[in-house]
């Protein structure tokens, strides 16, 4: 393979190992790698507990593993339990990503989540050590300076390279530092008989290799291209790109997907039965999820409603529950969207118990202004639109919580015990 | 950025603390309850934790408070004041050899 004419540069893949329970430890002036400590979510639709991280002692020790649950969690007096406090994790982590700019300029630091960057370091690194490696140690170093917190470093000639070693290597590695190049790449990565361990591989995926009679990543590598995008279609050449470490993506090159939608989701903490209930919970959804949308300045024109049954209710049913769309006249209120939601609702809810619910916006466009309607009394539309405008305005400077429908306080409701909450989980004491 | 300063006197942290203290502080049998006061080097502030140990059961640890101030007089203050309302076992981490600015004792031996 002739891998001249591919791009060479130099990429770190970079996360924090156990990234929240190292966070809780340090709060607690607790040694990351040492302390025995659990990140553990008690929101109400959690099932007695969601474990959202665990230090890598706990892992060693007990064997935990993230997402596991409540119950699966031994009752032992070593184990230390903690709530999760998720706008303590986004500070850190910006602070962590503040410290990588002062090695890549700000456009080449890429956040992939709470607890990875990007590094696109081509540039820069020379100016920080003679070897990438060199380079990769000062910035663990600087840190768990500042931080207390340790950080895992993959190294690569291009994004895939970077995640690879991060993934396969680094997290091994006791220095915490893992390399891939194109010239190294056969011969690490090829014996890989596991083929789910490597990024982008499901448990799909995998299964279909090998049913095509592909067990490793060799094998992968020096299949036949034709044969291989017959069977996966285009997935098929990039399978066949990922088995030989090449990567064009440009990360400067930022995708914007074609359909930008807004929504939001939610499992409830019991099954719904009652259609006024459930009926709340959907409207709420839907004026949390058109108040992100008019803070974009956007309006949809078309609405969806998805709705998961309750276990009992699937079983019976057959399906696991509904969903649907409908194209809508441009609107960004609130009122509006909720009606075409329940109409949505009460066209196919036959009854069944309910568990999630998700809505979402799309085709969204400018909000340049009012489009009065001919039809309906124009000082009426002003003064709804107005109104709007003014919730906003309230929420903006006073919290979600100041000024809320009466329905929120309603027996079902769920709006106010999560407005609290960051990303589905405790978001932390509120003045900490 | 702006630095935005939550002005906060020292009873009014007592306050804070000892209200998030009383939701979980059940006093059950057999278990033993400790306020955990950190120094946190890192961020420079005072973390206040509530530590549940039930006897031969998993411990569960409970964030009360962080004192952005890291003004050890203030910190004084507001554990001074804590004192007076609540007779629950304190102990200190990340502390070292500091000394209490008016007390002028060891701050780790509580």
């Amino acid at each position: 393979m002739n891998y001249d004419r591919e791009p060479h540069g130099v990429y770190f893949m970079i996360d924090n190992k156990s990234f929240y329970a190292s966070v809780e430890s340090v709060a607690r002036e607790d040694d990351p790698l040492e302390s025995v400590i659990v990140v553990m979510s008690e929101a109400k639709n959690t099932n007695g507990g969601l474990i959202l991280a665990a230090s890598p002692k706990a892992k060693e020790l007990f064997g935990i593993t993230n997402v596991s649950r409540c119950r699966d969690l031994p009752d032992d007096s070593r184990l230390k339990v903690v709530p999760p406090r998720m706008n303590l994790y986004i500070k850190k982590n910006l602070q962590i990503n503040e410290i990588f700019t002062q090695f890549v300029a700000d456009e080449d630091c890429y956040p992939y989540s709470i607890d990875e960057s990007i590094l696109d370091m081509t540039k820069s690194w020379r100016l920080f050590g003679r070897t990438p490696l060199e380079v990769a140690h000062r910035m663990q170093t600087a840190v768990h300076d500042k931080l207390g917190l340790w950080t895992t470093v993959g190294i690569g000639e291009n994004p895939v390279q970077a995640k690879l070693a991060l993934d396969l290597f680094a997290k091994h590695d006791n220095d915490r530092i893992g390399e891939l190049t194109y010239e190294t790449f056969p011969q690490k990565i090829w014996p890989i008989t596991n083929l789910v361990s490597v990024w982008s591989i499901g448990h799909r995926t995998a299964a279909h290799l090998e049913r095509v009679g592909i067990h490793s990543m060799d094998a992968l590598a020096h299949s036949n291209p034709y044969e291989l995008k017959k069977e996966f279609g285009i997935i098929g050449t990039q399978l066949l790109a990922l088995a030989w470490g090449i990567d064009h993506s440009q990360l400067s090159k930022l995708l914007t997907p074609n359909d930008k939608r807004w929504g939001n989701s939610q499992v409830l903490a019991r099954d719904y039965l009652v259609q006024r209930e459930i009926e709340t919970v959907i409207k709420e959804i839907g004026s949390q999820v058109a108040s992100r949308m008019r803070h974009h300045q956007q309006q949809t024109g078309c609405v969806s409603l998805m709705i998961g049954f309750s276990y009992a209710s699937a079983e019976t049913d057959g399906r696991s529950g509904f969903a649907h769309s409908m194209r809508i006249d441009t609107t960004d209120s609130p009122d509006q969207i909720n009606q075409y939601l329940v109409y949505l609702f009460r066209k196919t809810w036959d009854g069944e118990g309910i568990r999630n619910i998700a809505v979402s916006l799309s085709h969204l466009s400018a909000n340049d202004g009012l489009q009065l309607d001919l039809f309906k009394d124009p000082h009426a539309q002003i003064k709804q639109n107005l109104m709007i405008r003014v919730l906003d305005k309230i929420h903006d400077q006073f919290g979600n919580t100041a000024l809320i429908p009466a329905s929120s306080l309603l027996h079902g409701a769920t709006m106010l015990e999560r407005s609290s909450l960051v990303g589905g989980h405790n978001g932390g004491n509120s003045f900490d | 950025m702006g630095v935005i300063v939550l002005i906060e006197t020292y009873d009014q942290a007592a306050k804070v603390i000892l209200e998030r203290l009383e939701k979980d502080f059940l006093r059950q049998s057999r278990t033993i309850y400790q306020m955990l006061i950190v120094r946190d080097r890192f961020d420079e502030a005072y973390n206040f934790f509530l530590e549940v140990k039930p006897k031969n059961h998993r411990e569960k640890s409970i964030p009360l408070h962080t004192l952005e101030n890291y003004d050890l007089g203030y910190l004084e203050s507001v554990v001074h004041s804590l004192r007076k309302q609540t007779q629950i076992t304190m102990q200190f981490k990340g502390f070292g050899e500091l000394v209490w600015p008016q007390a002028q004792t060891r701050i780790s031996k509580g």
